[in-house]
């Protein structure tokens, strides 16, 4: 076990830097996910953690031995690939106990580690298959055994389970969680699926552009955002972003309007720093954070477009007067219909600012 | 896809076609050996054998020097596939996965061996033999067997190794293999029919290699098939008998090849281990 810490660590591909100075501390036995959109880096700094990408400049220590230059192998870490990446010509005890063997081990303590491993992961029917006979959710806890087999440090998953369709995905995920519980071991994983992100993480680390743009325990994230891309990026669907206009600044509450999408005066507290009267700013609004208009302190008024009614919940789609689209969740599917006028109320002690550069205020 | 009654049609025409224009030869050579002389060279020829006779053959093993010629073939072919297929599989790998310099401009060099024709570099090569005392040799034939069907064999391989996915590899780097290993316990079985390929290419290509084989070699007992069999064609006469049967004989070996080798060619090798 292990904890793992990058120290301005950075790495270019020829001319273009991708991973451009990320600092990050991990605690032993911590759940950390690394989520991001394409291209933001997520995989590559998992790489360099791996040893599979070099570092071009930084450090990286893994249980508190620096690792930078170090062969994977010598990490003491086990990485589960999208993929699976499993040697399709060997039976499943030999795939897991490929690395006990490669790090010559006994056969016997082979045996008795492939034998653990498939059990915890209900794999003990399928030792003697090749991976050809095992179906997708299968062949991944293959490859997860192959990682444990070797008791590393630190666990790194890349994209697990995006290979695996939804009901399974949703199985392997609660698979993982426990794993989590029962071996302790640190683990990193990389996902652009913020639901994976908010569910297995107790740490989630945002990216963009290889950078960091937020780390905080999923619900920190939820609530307290730092920017307008992490509050648009964690939330399912994502938040709604009003272009409103900061009319006044009284008792620490920032008064802001929309006059075309129907809103006026609603009084947003800060975080600290104020805005000026007169300053644009985007309110952010999470769909699942509206309440009814009557008796709202404040509402937006819109065309709803469309509805989707999943029967729990329903999520009305609306036009607003500025030419902005909202996403409105409702637990009364008859609240609203198509082609309505229709007022959303907002709460403001759930509302954000953010200031034109994206920034919370 | 359905194929219509008429593209069927079509399609099992050309094959055929296509089968009895390669075949024809070959039946031709094979009937010929089983007929008597005076059928083979009858006015009319016979498409099937009335006569049968394996005179031929008798005097193919017993009165010629052709299985001299069978056991040097074979020797120059076995170890001029073996060492094409030990050297190409490393430079392949080396090619396809290592970084170094020169890497790209290299890798299209090694094709020039193939801009000059043999004739070229056969008096060089002569000296070059002469001098290092390897004439009359059959080690000078897979030499220039070798060195002949490599760059090819690299491209093949490498094409071939290109079909494993990265993440096989990266997951063995990850799971603490060395280079070698990665490329003998994981890469190799899984471009089994790479390997097959090469080693039919390269064994043919010395199989019928005449060229060198015809002036490296001097002495009768070292020649191989090609270049002694074309000593049954005499100045005066011919004896089409004999000639036919030994180019049945010498045919057999590549069909055996192809028999113990063809059951590598299997698709799906690396199902299973992405996606």
């Amino acid at each position: 076990m292990a904890g793992l810490s990058l120290k301005s660590v950075k790495k270019r591909f020829g001319e273009t830097e991708v991973i451009r100075g990320v600092d990050l501390d991990v605690t032993d036995g911590e759940f950390v996910v690394f989520v991001g959109p394409s291209g933001c880096g997520k995989s590559t700094l998992l790489r360099m953690i791996a040893g599979l990408e070099s570092t071009s400049e930084g450090r990286i220590e893994i249980g508190g031995r620096d690792v930078t230059g170090e062969d994977p192998a010598r990490r003491g870490i086990a990485m589960v690939f999208q993929t699976y990446a499993l040697y399709p010509h060997m039976t499943v005890a030999a795939n897991m106990g490929f690395p006990l063997e490669m790090a010559k081990r006994p056969k016997a303590e082979i045996e008795r580690k492939v034998a653990e491993a498939a059990k915890i992961l209900h794999l003990e029917p399928y030792l003697k298959r090749k991976p050809r006979e095992l179906s997708g959710g299968q062949r991944q806890r293959v490859a997860i055994g192959r990682a444990i087999v070797r008791q590393p440090g630190v666990f790194l998953f890349d994209e697990p389970l995006s290979n695996l369709d939804a009901e399974l995905r949703v199985q392997m995920r609660i698979e993982i969680a426990r794993l989590h519980q029962q071996l302790g071991t640190t683990m990193i994983y990389v996902t652009h699926d913020q639901v994976e992100a908010m569910t297995l993480a107790s740490r989630i680390v945002v990216l963009r552009a290889g950078r960091i743009e937020q780390v905080g325990a999923p619900l920190d994230l939820y609530e307290n955002p730092d920017n307008s891309f992490v509050a648009g990026f964690i939330g399912s669907p994502r938040m709604n972003f009003i272009p409103a206009t900061v009319d006044a600044v009284e008792g620490g509450k920032a008064v802001v309007s929309a006059p075309e999408a129907g809103l006026s005066g609603l009084a947003v507290a800060t975080r600290g720093e104020l805005p000026k009267p007169g300053a644009k700013v985007s309110l952010g609004l999470r769909p699942e954070h509206f309440v009814p208009a009557e008796g709202a302190a404040a509402a937006l008024a819109g065309l709803v477009t469309l509805m989707e009614r999943l029967g729990g919940v329903s999520y009305a789609h609306a036009q607003l007067g500025n030419g902005e689209s909202l996403t409105v969740e409702s637990r009364d599917a008859r609240s609203f219909a198509a082609g309505d006028e229709a007022r959303f109320g907002i709460d403001p002690a759930r509302a954000f600012l953010f200031d034109e550069d994206g920034r919370r205020l | 896809m359905r194929r219509s009654r008429r593209q069927a049609a079509a399609l099992y025409g050309s094959l055929a076609f296509i089968a009895l224009i390669i075949g024809l030869p070959f039946w031709w050579v094979a009937t010929g050996s089983i007929k008597l002389p005076r059928e083979i060279i009858q006015r009319q020829p016979t498409m099937v054998p009335h006569s049968f006779t394996l005179q031929h053959f008798e005097k193919l093993l017993q009165a010629s020097d052709f299985p001299v010629y069978l056991v040097n073939s074979l020797a120059v072919a076995l170890f001029s596939t073996a060492f094409t297929v030990l050297l190409a599989l490393p430079a392949a790998y080396a090619f396809f996965r290592m970084e170094f310099p020169g890497r790209a401009a290299l890798y299209r060099v090694i094709l020039l061996a193939y801009a000059f024709p043999g004739v070229v570099v056969l008096i060089p090569l002569y000296g070059l033999f002469a001098r290092v005392g390897l004439i009359d040799n059959r080690a000078a034939l897979v030499i220039v067997n070798v060195a002949l069907a490599l760059p090819f064999s690299i491209w093949m391989m490498r094409s071939f190794l290109a079909t494993v996915p990265r993440e096989i590899e990266e997951a063995a780097v990850v799971d603490g293999a060395p280079p070698l290993t990665i490329l003998v316990r994981i890469l190799m079985p899984l471009i089994a029919p790479g390997i097959a390929s090469v080693a039919i290419f390269a064994f043919i290509s010395s199989w019928t290699e005449y060229l060198f084989a015809s002036v490296l070699i001097v002495s009768d007992a070292r020649r191989t098939i090609p270049v002694g069999f074309a000593g049954i064609i005499g100045q005066y006469q011919i004896d089409w008998g004999l000639l036919l049967a030994g180019a049945t004989a010498a045919i057999i070996p590549v069909v055996v090849l192809f028999a113990l080798v063809g059951r590598w060619f299997v698709a799906g090798l690396t199902e299973g281990a992405v996606k």
